[in-house]
């Protein structure tokens, strides 16, 4: 028995080497992973044959024959501990790239892309009575499709394909002669009614008065050079 | 019920009527008289009285239409015992609220753009890359008499556009019902899928609560809606909804009054029809049939006689509809 136990210690030493404890005999020919190796991924799943256009696959015989004349929805259950199921909406049904057990009634079927084309499926999700959007709780969806649902929604009422609810405006009591200086016609201002005269008078050159220009030179004449001319050159471009 | 489809006067108040009278027609109305001096009859305005009586006439007043149950939030159904006394009240009170809900909404040019600038500061150019809008935000005054500029990167200040009024107005003034950028309904090829839903009063009821009246879009909008209904022939949708009127309107100024009067003789609307014609004598005094019915003073089935012999293009159609309209009239009176 101790002999046992010496060989035993001996082959594990072995078989680990410098680092440590030897893999156990059934996982000896496995392949051996480490973080700087790429793990083998599944490969990822084909995309839906009806990936331009979403409306179709809701006439196919495959939906009738997997759904029939119910919502998407209808029959979809939570699994959870107890008899009161979660009162929240599953986040996401793709956890890290793989999808979560029992994904919700969209993510389940790759053919039912929630796009504010296809109107049928959409309108499984409105109430046909109050025109309102199901509850994520009700329906089963997880919140990121359920986000998605709610913006192809408010897209397609916008493009004009769903129904949407029109608040009854009474008609404005303005008047709509258009008098009114804010919105009327006002007369231009005189330096635009005539197209060569500056907005400001100083964006055009003023002569000054001679005695300044007497004054000036009589102040700097030790400095000034000698063919300085009395007008400057008239700057380019006005 | 005793009151429904009761027809009273003409629903537009006289408040809203003096603000929409626009002061071009008064204008033009004092230099004719002035001018020509003998008493030429203007052309008749959508606001006017007798105009806005016949169109209301035309339009009905169906209860169980107005109050149509709509989409909304759930709620248990309320129950009233009442004596036949309030029956009546109630019916009266529903009949004034339903006669709010018809007024009509006004029917304008499209408004002048406007493009006046109010100063050129060429220091400021090249200070600034964006532009910059100034919106006065006074509560107490009408939106029309804000005062909306725009200063460019170039330094010029200007007025700003209609379409810039609007957006700002609604930014800061927020209305019900009106986004700050238009739905993409209201282009025209998404209006088509909105027509063959039959959801033209919606259409018109989002785009009131969208647009102002003298906007571009606002009229555009409008035009294809009647242009689709009289295509195909849809004029049922519109009855007793606030948008007949402008609809009638519409198609009597473009003299395509066939399809209206067709759909009213095979609805036994005869009243209406006499009244549609009528409508189109007022706009058009100078016309043959116009000219016969004043004559003759003709009332009634005549009178649409007349003018199908002499105004209307389909004139087989209108003649087989009278045709079958006076056998029903007939069978129904022997029996």
């Amino acid at each position: 028995m101790a002999l046992a136990w010496a060989a035993a210690a001996l082959r594990a030493a072995v078989g680990g080497g410098v680092r440590g404890a030897a893999r156990p005999r059934w996982a000896q020919d496995l392949p051996r992973f480490c973080s700087t190796q790429e793990t083998p991924k599944d490969p990822p799943p084909a995309p839906s044959p009806y990936q331009e256009r979403p409306w179709e696959y809701l006439e196919s015989e495959e939906y009738r024959a997997t759904y029939g004349d119910k919502p998407v929805w209808h029959g979809y259950r939570r699994n959870h501990k107890g008899s009161v199921p979660p009162q929240r909406a599953r986040k996401a049904c793709l956890r890290r790239g793989k999808p979560v057990g029992n994904p919700c009634p969209i993510c389940r079927d790759r053919n039912l892309l929630v796009d504010f084309r296809n109107v049928k499926l959409l309108d499984q999700f409105i109430c046909p009575h109050s025109g309102v959007i199901f509850h994520p709780i009700h329906t089963g969806i997880c919140l990121k499709q359920h986000k998605r649902l709610s913006q192809a929604i408010a897209q397609a009422q916008d493009h004009g394909l769903l129904w949407l609810r029109v608040p009854f405006v009474p008609v404005p009591e303005e008047d709509f002669s258009n008098q009114h200086a804010a919105v009327g016609k006002t007369p231009p201002a005189p330096a635009l009614r005539e197209p060569g005269r500056a907005w400001y008078p100083w964006y055009e050159w003023q002569q000054p008065p001679a005695a300044e220009v007497a004054r000036m030179r009589r102040l700097y004449r030790g400095f000034l050079k000698e063919n300085y001319p009395d007008n400057p050159p008239s700057p380019s471009g006005k | 019920m005793a009151a429904l489809g009761s027809r009273g006067s003409a629903a537009l108040p006289s408040r809203l009527r003096a603000l929409w009278a626009l002061p071009a027609r008064r204008a033009l109305a004092a230099d004719a008289g002035a001018a020509e001096g003998k008493a030429a009859p203007p052309k008749p305005a959508f606001t006017d009285e007798a105009v806005q009586t016949l169109l209301y006439k035309m339009t009905g007043l169906d209860l169980r239409k107005v109050f149509r149950p709509v989409k909304k939030d759930l709620k248990p159904p309320h129950y009233k015992l009442m004596t036949e006394a309030q029956l009546e009240e109630a019916t009266r009170k529903a009949i004034e609220e339903a006669k709010t809900k018809l007024i009509m909404p006004p029917v304008l040019n499209e408004r002048e753009p406007i493009d006046d600038v109010l100063a050129e500061d060429k220091v400021l150019e090249g200070t600034e890359t964006a532009k910059y809008v100034f919106t006065d935000l006074s509560y107490s005054i009408p939106h029309r008499e804000r005062f909306i500029v725009v200063r460019e990167p170039n330094g010029v200040l200007r007025k700003a556009t209609w379409e810039e009024r609007d957006r700002m107005i609604q930014i800061f003034f927020p209305k019900e019902g009106r986004k700050v950028i238009p739905p993409t309904l209201f282009k025209d090829e998404n209006l088509g899928t909105v027509f063959q839903q039959d959801r033209h009063e919606d259409v018109l009821n989002m785009c009131i609560a969208q647009f102002e009246p003298d906007s571009p879009d606002y009229i555009r909008v409008h035009h294809r809606t009647y242009e689709d209904i009289e295509k195909h022939a849809k004029y049922d949708l519109l009855r007793s909804t606030r948008h007949f009127g402008g609809m009638v309107w519409y198609l009597v100024s473009r003299k395509k009054t066939d399809g209206l009067l067709i759909d009213m003789i095979n609805r036994d609307l005869l009243e209406d029809a006499t009244s549609l014609i009528t409508l189109y004598h007022m706009l058009y005094p100078e016309c043959q049939s116009a000219k016969e019915a004043k004559e003759g003073k003709l009332q009634g089935v005549d009178l649409i006689k007349v003018f199908v012999k002499t105004e209307s293009q389909r004139e087989g159609y209108i003649q087989l509809a009278l045709q079958a309209y006076e056998e029903a009239m007939a069978t129904s009176s022997a029996s």
